[in-house]
């Protein structure tokens, strides 16, 4: 059993001894929220779902972002952070890249979507990025929908129920960045229906029974089949 | 001669049933709304109105530091800015700062940055802008009160929220809550900003004449009414996340 | 450096060819403005007030009424004086510190089209000769940004000008009095501007953000309630041809005409 609370900055989670996950701190034998969101406590741990916050770059991360500035070393990429990502040119053309003979902006123009995944950040070093391996780079089309970084995991459900039902009942390819940026690709009705069931997870993350929601609104129907 | 002629021309600020001038008895609050969430671009927001305060707060961040040379290497730099628009006072105020303005500034965020998890975002920068777009006395406590609303619709994480409460003397009586008549014509003014659950105060400002029981008397009345803020600010955050939905009691079962 | 706000290539792209179709990322035509709400008397300390709320652009412009000594060449006439804002809060692109070049355009450009239409008559605010004027201040806060900020603002002014009420002053003995009577502050005319973006050979009324960053070019142009032009103002690093502007000239009469009707209903 695990209970569900919905708690703001300052409340008790519980009292005791616990482990417990981050957005959470321990006073005494209490432990207080850090964030608004939904607690949960189980019989030994302790975890805080925020429903609010900014994305804050991690390690291996999968991303999109937008590139921002091109620098003769590599691109600037708002990742939708407090820190831009980099990638290096030389991560691209190779070894022998040279600022002298490359063209940056004939790869990736300001503007571009790019796929990519955080390849090292360091409390001390902007994120690094890397577009090696499969499905990384350029994003060549799609709708671009924003939502909170923090609900994420909502959106992509228990080892991705949540997008593989929308994505099936939509017949839309959807692609969800770690840091709250969403691609989506697919037929124009289908594109009006994943927005709007993206949307419903973000302004109802915090409901029990989010997934029969979205079920719900999409019908029983699989558009193409 | 002059001091207790002028003494005597002073209008009474309480009547001889202990009424205030707008009605209110000595330890009520003006009418406080609070909502959370009504800006577009901020990354967190809170709109208050306490008596005639009209207060927006917005706040940007974590972000990064610009200029690069501010940055501070194991945590947040939080800024602040107070600010008052030109119309927001009886005679037009000039629109660049004020040493006033300024020094609200400071005073708030010293009265935010003890709630802040400032560590958890180092070289990055919190901004928090409060703006006074019609100003009745008590204009810090409230804009402090709106900000921490605004930190947390962000989703900064904070040990607590900060809320403030003013109280101060009118008539040689400790009152709640002064409004701009009686800020400007009572003996004593205290805005108190506290964390409720730490049970710590982390804005104290005193302005006046407060004898040694009017002062206790005063501030534990601040932190009282404080408290009293704090439960609305409680619903105005609980409104925007969970559509209003009682919740600090709630707990529901979940199978796993 | 701040960054400034860069339209993603995809999204640009959408944009570039739903215009060359006649239509807009919002589902907008062409000619055809965000919802506008316009709100009155919000400031009770203010002498007018209006927030305006342009799409997700939002504008609260207050007045405020003083005494002042007039300019050496305009004796007989009262001051108006038009001067905004862009809140730091308004964008993440904005910044506190003095009024940015582009805050200091926005109120000149809004200024403009009042002053030029003889909005209002700064004859009747005359009380001294020489010596004593009524002084008009309309501040503008810029609280959110989402593109247009010139139209959203000149609304907001339009707005709170067209609602706001002084003291009567009277002069005794060559000296100015103000008495307890309330009168309006005597406006005539209800000027509106409307601002047309170019991205690449199209031109749309009331450019989001998204637009804005998106456009070759700008521009205002200020009607009066006779439909003729009072003011404008062509912006960005680009042209315009001759038959954009004559298009853009009736376009602003014709838009133009439709929002007069919507303030002069919420001033009412």
């Amino acid at each position: 059993m695990i209970q569900r609370k919905q708690v703001i900055p300052g409340d008790v989670i519980a009292k005791g001894t616990y482990r417990y996950g981050s957005n959470i701190e321990k006073r005494g034998d209490e432990y207080i929220a850090l964030r608004v969101g939904l607690a949960e406590v189980g019989t030994d741990g302790l975890k805080l779902n925020p429903l609010t916050g900014p994305y804050l770059p991690r390690a291996e991360d999968e991303v999109i972002g937008k590139v921002a500035d091109i620098n003769g070393f590599g691109w600037v990429v708002d990742i939708n952070s407090c820190f831009d990502g980099f990638l290096p040119a030389s991560f691209v053309f190779g070894r022998e890249f040279s600022p002298a003979t490359h063209d940056l902006s004939s790869k990736f123009a300001l503007g571009d979507m790019i796929g990519a995944r955080i390849e090292s950040y360091e409390r001390s070093r902007d994120p690094q990025l890397s577009i090696r391996g499969h499905g990384y780079g350029k994003i060549e089309s799609g709708e671009i929908i924003k939502i909170s970084p923090t609900k994420v995991p909502r959106l992509i459900g228990r080892r991705g129920a949540m997008i593989n039902m929308i994505s099936e009942k939509t017949g839309c390819d959807i692609r969800v960045g770690q840091n709250g940026v969403v691609v989506v690709n697919g037929p124009p009705e289908g594109l009006v229906k994943t927005a709007k069931a993206i949307k419903i997870v973000e302004e109802e993350a915090h409901s029990a029974d989010l997934m029969a929601k979205i079920e719900a609104y999409l019908g029983g129907t699989e558009v193409g089949k | 001669m002059e001091g207790l002629r002028l003494e005597n021309k002073k209008k009474k600020l309480i009547d001889d049933k202990g009424k205030r001038l707008d009605g209110r008895k000595w330890d009520e609050l003006r009418p406080i709304s609070l909502q959370v969430g009504l800006m577009k671009n901020a990354d967190g927001s809170a709109y208050i109105e306490w008596g005639k305060n009209k207060i927006m707060a917005a706040v940007y961040g974590p972000k990064e530091v610009h200029p690069k040379h501010q940055v501070l290497p194991n945590r947040a730099l939080l800024r602040c800015r107070y600010h008052m628009a030109p119309f927001s006072v009886d005679e037009r105020k000039n629109p660049a700062p004020s040493r006033r303005e300024i020094e609200i500034s400071k005073v708030i965020r010293e009265a935010l940055v003890p709630a802040v998890i400032v560590e958890d975002y180092p070289r990055t920068a919190i901004e928090v802008w409060v703006e006074v777009l019609q100003s009745d006395g008590g204009s810090r406590v409230a804009g402090i009160t709106a900000a921490s609303l605004a930190l947390a619709d962000a989703g900064i994480n904070m040990r607590d929220l900060v809320v403030g409460c003013s109280c101060g003397i009118i008539d040689d009586h400790v009152v709640a809550d002064l409004d701009d008549t009686e800020d400007k014509e009572g003996s004593g003014d205290m805005p108190v900003a506290i964390m409720p659950n730490l049970g710590q105060v982390s804005l104290l400002q005193v302005d006046g004449i407060f004898t040694r029981d009017q002062f206790k008397k005063a501030f534990e009345l601040a932190i009282e009414k404080g408290k009293q803020v704090y439960a609305m600010q409680r619903e105005a955050l609980t409104s925007k996340f969970f559509g209003g939905e009682p919740m600090s009691t709630e707990v529901e079962e979940v199978a796993e | 450096m701040k960054k400034n706000y860069v339209v993603e290539t995809i999204r640009k792209a959408q944009m570039v060819q739903l215009l060359v179709e006649g239509k807009r990322m919002d589902e907008r035509a062409l000619d055809q403005h965000r919802p506008l709400k316009i709100e009155t008397g919000i400031i009770q300390k203010a002498n007018g007030s209006a927030r305006v709320t342009l799409g997700n652009t939002q504008v609260i412009a207050g007045v405020k009424i003083a005494t002042g000594t007039p300019f050496p060449d305009t004796p007989d006439k009262g001051l108006l004086v038009v001067n905004a804002e862009i809140l730091p809060m308004s964008s993440p692109y904005a910044e506190p510190g003095p009024p940015s070049e582009e805050a200091i355009e926005l109120a000149r450009v809004v200024d403009r089209g009042i002053r030029e239409s003889e909005m209002v008559d700064l004859t009747k605010l005359c009380l001294i000769p020489g010596k004593s004027v009524v002084t008009v201040f309309v501040d503008c806060n810029i609280m959110n940004v989402d593109g247009n900020l010139f139209d959203a603002t000149s609304y907001a002014v339009v707005s709170a000008l067209r609602t706001a009420k002084m003291k009567k002053y009277i002069v005794k003995d060559d000296k100015v009095e103000a008495t307890d009577d309330i009168v309006p502050v005597p406006v005539e005319r209800t000027p509106v501007s409307v601002t047309m973006a170019r991205i690449g050979d199209r031109l749309i009324v009331d450019p989001n953000a998204e637009e804005e960053a998106s456009m070759d070019m700008r521009v205002t142009i200020t009607t009066d309630d006779d439909g003729n032009v009072c003011a404008s103002q062509k912006g960005e690093a680009s042209t315009i041809s001759p038959a954009h502007v004559l298009e853009a000239v009736d376009t602003s009469i014709k838009v133009g005409k439709e929002i007069r009707k919507m303030i002069l209903e919420a001033v009412k």
